[in-house]
């Protein structure tokens, strides 16, 4: 069952990634990424991390592709034409690109994992578990990413202030 | 005080001299110059004198400049009756030289004339190093110090061309025969391992007791010695304008006429003649080197003495007679009489002096007119100088009872006595030479002193020349007249002081002057007095020979073919290697390099494309690249 | 060691993580040859989310909670780096009409 949902999940993903590599108007990459973005945080659920199967909706697919939309609204439509000036671009890429694929494909096959921590998967991924490391073990990263969002709020709005001359 | 120190004090005082003025002489008053540079001369002869009188003899070491492992290079000087001997003759005759040139120099300004005075007691230590260094590194130094010397008095009116030309092509030649010099002494080095004279000669005199590679076979048979002396001999052919390294010597006259004086004819030039004097060890056993002094000497004095004939400077004459009369001098060494030759030197240090400074008075009479021709009837106008100028020429001619004679038929008689082919030949050539000195010395005299004065003559009333001028040359004039008696050998009788003083350190000759030798000297003397005096009665002769007036006055031709043979290929080969080397190698390399890099950084640049689709690409393939052997080298 | 139980099927780890591969292969893609600057950033999006899914996945075999806590942070990270990234376009739009991003290229040479 669960193996089911994870198929179908990484099928929407799929798709919504090439949706998103492909599509010629902006505004439809943003939308296949959000569809990317929901059949993730279906295979976050899949894999105990309840909280972040959340966040990823409201924050990530809500917020943040939101801000891509507006911004998308604001600049008005463009579309990509041409065939552009780098002509070895595309192909140099596909190679590069490739090649690294079969890379980590090729890690598979040797790859050993450790031993897992202990752990109890009853609270595994849940609220609490979050907020204990948030709040514990990770409180100094807690707090500068905090700060961080902080900055990127000032440098937003003082980026794209109109000029008060 | 002690020997040692008072040998010292002999250098210092001309070295402290020169310091000082070179320091702050030219902001000092002039009267500061006038006193310290001849006085640090003349300081330095009273202590000659002290040493000379008390009879002092020492091989004095005053510190160790080289030690390496056995090897050990003291600073140390020789005193001896043949260092002494010329001691006196630099310091007194140079004394009297500086202080007449107070007088003479007067018209330069003050950091002039300071510097004249500073580069003339340079000189006048570098000479007593010379004669006082008791190993050849110093010898050595001094050598070198004293061409230096040289060229900066040659060269002291440096706004003239011709004096600055003069000047290098003195130096270039003096190290022509310092590098003869030097590789002489690193044969003798190679052969004894040792470089003080005590050493060297101790070894050359007991081969048994030497220290390292002693091959000293007998008397004639040493080759490695015959090089050294050859290569020694290098030096003093230089050093003394003796042919073939005679060039430089009629041009130096560029330079101030006290100059000329003190270093072109009383000192420097005799270095050479010093030099095989002290090397006599050496020479003694070097017979080829030994015959080939002899042979120089003779072949220059006559050589020296045609050409002096056609001479229209009268300090022209005065060089080439210089250079015959050094000729006699290693004449005289080169067949083993020494002290004949060195009693010489002194001779021709005064007379020569006495001549040079003269023709000074003269040449400043005349607002410097230097040509002969334009003279005429000074005898009437300027009568002291005339009268030492005339004392001056008799000495030359070799007329008794002026010293000229005693030292020049000495020389003449001991080579006319020698037993062997070589003592008669040279003989035959001295001869020769009296007679042509006499002729050329007549021609001097009457054509700057007798007859009616020229039409073109500079200056109507010539006037005598002041004190400080005159008393150096009535000082030189005595000596002239009067020295012949302290050395009678010619005549076969009377006082031979010199030759006694000096044979404590070189060699007597081998030989008995028989009385043969005295009358030949007579008849040599009255034959060239005759020329003398009836040098102006003899037609010219060239115009009938034109083509010999022609070589004589090109100085056969020597000056045309080092330019051709020497200077112009070096000339060209320099110009050669600046455009093939300089400019294209050297210049090619530098600029090359900057091409390099410039070149290096455009292909570089081409990596900044500006498109930001690149770089992300680039970034990428590292990435992979760096993953790929990473994985490579962690998989296997 | 890399399989897990979920409500009694069993998954195996390292298909999340070829998903997240293939996801990120995509972005790389995307970013290396699309010329609209608005879709470069959502492609970077699309990156970052597939490195989300390995954390996640990791921390899920590991059973270690810190993977899900890297990613949050990772998430905070992409949403401020986003909104700086737009605001900045937003600013070279003022100026001229961006269609390739090809056109902003005067620092080159």
């Amino acid at each position: 069952m669960a193996a089911v949902i994870f198929f179908v999940a990484a099928a929407l993903a799929v798709i919504g990634g090439i949706g998103v590599i492909i599509s010629r108007q902006p505004i439809r990459s943003v939308l296949s990424l959000v569809v990317v973005m929901i059949a993730l945080s279906v295979e976050f659920l899949l894999l105990s991390a309840q909280f972040i199967f959340v966040v990823q909706i409201i924050v990530y697919a809500g917020a943040v592709m939101v801000l891509f939309l507006f911004v998308i609204a604001l600049l008005g439509p463009a579309r990509e034409l041409g065939r552009g000036r780098l002509r070895f671009q595309s192909w140099l890429s596909l190679l590069f690109v490739a090649v690294f694929f079969g890379l980590i494909y090729a890690m598979f096959q040797g790859i050993t994992y450790r031993q897992p921590d202990k752990a109890d998967l009853s609270v595994f991924g849940t609220v609490q578990s979050i907020a204990v490391g948030l709040f514990t073990n990770y409180l100094y990263p807690f707090e500068l990413t905090s700060i961080l969002l902080l900055v990127a709020a000032i440098g937003a709005v003082y980026l794209s202030r109109r000029d008060l001359r | 005080m002690s020997n040692d120190v008072l040998a010292l004090l002999i250098l210092l005082f001309p070295a402290a001299g020169a310091l000082l003025l070179a320091g702050r002489g030219w902001r000092m008053p002039r009267l500061v110059t006038q006193i310290v540079g001849p006085g640090v001369v003349w300081a330095a002869f009273i202590v000659t004198l002290v040493l000379f009188f008390n009879q002092v003899n020492g091989d004095f070491t005053y510190w160790t400049w080289i030690k390496s492992g056995n090897f050990e290079l003291p600073f140390n000087l020789y005193v001896d009756n043949l260092s002494l001997f010329m001691c006196l003759v630099i310091t007194g005759v140079g004394g009297l030289i500086v202080t007449y040139s107070v007088g003479y120099m007067a018209h330069e300004d003050n950091p002039s004339y300071a510097r004249f005075f500073t580069y003339m007691d340079v000189f006048i230590f570098s000479m007593l190093m010379l004669v006082l260094a008791g190993n050849f590194v110093f010898l050595i130094i001094g050598w070198g110090l004293v061409g230096l010397s040289s060229y900066f008095l040659i060269g002291f009116w440096y706004h003239r061309r011709t004096a600055v030309a003069a000047a290098r092509k003195a130096f270039v030649m003096n190290v022509i025969g310092d590098v003869g010099m030097i590789l002489g002494a690193f044969v003798l080095f190679v052969q004894f391992h040792a470089l003080t004279f005590a050493s060297v000669f101790q070894q050359i005199d007991n081969p048994g007791q030497c220290i390292d590679l002693c091959a000293i076979p007998a008397i004639g048979d040493s080759s490695t010695l015959e090089l050294a002396a050859f290569l020694l001999l290098v030096g003093a052919v230089a050093k003394s304008a003796q042919i073939p390294l005679h060039t430089w010597l009629p041009d130096a006259m560029e330079g101030p006429t006290p100059v000329s004086a003190l270093i072109h004819a009383a000192t420097m030039v005799t270095a050479g003649v010093y030099l095989v004097a002290r090397m006599h060890p050496i020479y003694d056993v070097a017979i080829v080197a030994h015959d080939a002094v002899a042979i120089i000497g003779a072949v220059t004095a006559l050589f020296a003495a045609t050409i002096a004939i056609v001479q229209t400077d009268i300090k022209r004459v005065l060089a080439y007679s210089t250079m015959s009369q050094i000729g006699y001098m290693f004449l005289a060494v080169g067949i083993g009489a020494y002290s004949a030759g060195l009693f010489h030197l002194l001779s021709h240090a005064f007379f020569k002096a006495l001549l040079f400074m003269a023709a000074g008075n003269i040449i400043h009479a005349m607002a410097d007119e230097q040509d002969m021709r334009r003279y005429g009837g000074l005898w009437k106008q300027i009568r002291f100088t005339s009268v030492f100028f005339l004392i001056g020429s008799l000495s030359l001619v070799g007329v008794i009872p002026f010293v000229g004679f005693f030292s020049k038929e000495g020389i003449l008689g001991e080579a006319f006595s020698r037993p062997g082919t070589l003592g008669l030949a040279v003989w035959a050539v001295g001869f020769v030479t009296a007679l042509l000195t006499g002729f050329y010395t007549g021609r001097m005299w009457w054509l700057s002193f007798w007859g009616r004065p020229s039409a073109t003559r500079p200056v109507e009333h010539p006037h005598e020349a002041p004190a400080v001028m005159l008393i150096p040359v009535a000082i030189l004039a005595v000596l002239a007249t009067a020295g012949g008696f302290i050395q009678m050998s010619a005549l076969g009788f009377g006082p031979t002081l010199v030759s006694d003083f000096l044979q404590k350190v070189v060699p007597k000759p081998s030989w008995e002057e028989n009385g043969t030798a005295v009358v030949v000297g007579l008849v040599t003397m009255v034959l060239g007095a005759a020329l003398f005096v009836g040098a102006m009665r003899i037609r010219p002769w060239s115009a009938r020979v034109p083509w010999a007036q022609r070589i004589l006055e090109h100085k056969y031709y020597f000056d045309e073919a080092y330019d051709a043979v020497f200077v112009r290929p070096l000339d060209r080969s320099a110009d050669d290697g600046y455009r093939g080397v300089e400019e294209r190698v050297i210049d090619g390399a530098v600029m090359g390099a900057g091409g390099l890099a410039e070149a290096g950084a455009g292909s570089l640049s081409l990596t900044e494309t500006g498109y930001f689709r690149n770089y992300v690409l680039v970034f990428v393939a590292g990435a992979v690249i760096v993953a790929v052997l990473l994985i490579a080298r962690f998989a296997t | 060691m890399s399989s897990f139980d979920v409500g009694g099927s069993t998954l195996d780890v390292s298909w999340f993580l070829l998903l997240a591969a293939i996801l990120f292969t995509l972005g790389t893609i995307g970013v290396l040859v699309r010329r609209n600057p608005l879709v470069i950033l959502i492609c970077i999006e699309l990156m970052l989310n597939a490195v989300n899914l390995t954390l996640i996945a990791f921390s899920r075999q590991l059973q270690n909670i810190d993977g899900q806590l890297f990613a949050l942070m990772s998430m905070t990270v992409a949403a401020a780096e986003a909104v700086v990234g737009l605001a900045i376009l937003v600013d070279i739009f003022r100026v001229r009409d961006v269609e390739d991003v090809d056109d902003l290229s005067e620092m080159s040479g």
